[in-house]
């Protein structure tokens, strides 16, 4: 059985998602792609938004989601972050 | 008593390779503290600790090394007044101390590392502190102690991350590895350094294995940009 992701796995692959489709996503491709149910990804686009990692727009009635270059560095840093913990086994 | 056995030649890239070996000690324990500040892990946490206690353990043989090596003016000088033996204990108080600071923050580093990351620092740590307090006062007089117990603590942290590497296959563990051989490779070296150049040699291969854990960390570096890229290629796919 896979183990539970933690708050920081979740939104690092919410930002992998945003990131490989391009930078900008519609907010329920987001949802199903990062396998949240609508409560959780609500409050983690809230908790996102007000840390500036990502930015809500609405663009040809569609609700999309952009990440920021704050939201990028927080992504490369969490990469060496999560490459430092493999190689030290932790 | 000879306190040190660097020959003359070979003081000032004594100094710069215990400099070298600081900033990558630094440099590890600022990413160590990074992933516990991003991921909460305690192993994280305690990883830092065990490299920052090696990262005093330079400082304190810098702090040591630097008057030794380049004061010596100051040490002649006060042969001549009437005060001289009390400088001159007071002076061997300094060295004693940091070098015996510069050998306790090794192996409790070495022992914090030995521990993690799967087990945790217990109650018996205090007991183990207290043995490593004993073994550096008693390097003072016969300097090898402290080099068998860093060998034979860097040995275990060589088996735990090999174990790592076998179990995981990452890349950037066998390089972890490579760096702790070449550590334990020195420290061994060390155990015949009465000799002058066998002294070099060992500090020789001790900078090995600091540039072996730079590399580790550029890798770490270059690995985590290169997933930024993947992303962002993906999105003229």
């Amino acid at each position: 059985m896979e183990r539970k992701r933690n708050r920081v796995e979740i939104v690092h692959d919410m930002l992998r998602i945003i990131q490989e489709r391009g930078g900008r996503i519609k907010k329920t491709h987001l949802m199903y792609k990062a396998n949240l149910s609508h409560k959780q990804m609500t409050t983690y686009l809230v908790d996102l938004i007000k840390n500036g990692l990502i930015q809500d727009k609405k663009a040809e009635d569609k609700n999309l989601i952009l990440i920021t270059e704050k939201g990028r560095d927080f992504f490369v840093k969490y990469a060496q972050v999560r490459e430092f913990e493999k190689a030290f086994g932790l | 008593m000879k306190i040190v056995f660097t020959p003359d030649w070979f003081l000032t890239s004594d100094v710069f390779i215990n400099i070298f070996s600081l900033i990558v000690l630094i440099f590890i324990t600022s990413l160590a503290f990074k992933s516990y500040k991003m991921s909460e892990k305690k192993s994280a946490l305690c990883l830092g600790f065990g490299f920052l206690l090696i990262a005093l353990a330079e400082i304190a043989t810098i702090i040591t090394k630097l008057p030794l090596y380049y004061d010596v003016g100051t040490i002649s000088q006060i042969g001549s007044t009437i005060i001289n033996s009390d400088i001159v204990s007071t002076i061997d108080i300094f060295y004693y101390i940091g070098f015996f600071l510069s050998r306790f923050f090794t192996l409790l580093g070495l022992y914090v590392l030995y521990k993690l990351p799967a087990e945790r620092i217990g109650g018996e740590f205090f007991l183990y502190v207290y043995f490593i307090t004993i073994i550096s006062m008693l390097s003072q007089p016969f300097y090898f102690i402290h080099h068998i117990t860093a060998l034979i603590l860097l040995v275990f942290i060589i088996n735990k991350y090999a174990k790592i590497y076998l179990k995981e296959k990452a890349r950037n563990t066998k390089t972890l590895v490579i760096a702790f051989v070449f550590l334990a490779i020195g420290q061994w070296i060390f155990l015949f350094s009465k000799l002058s150049a066998i002294y070099v040699l060992g500090q020789l291969v001790q900078l090995a294995g600091y540039i072996t854990l730079l590399m580790l960390i550029i890798k770490i570096i270059q690995d985590g940009k290169k997933e930024k890229q993947s992303g962002n290629r993906s999105r003229h796919a």
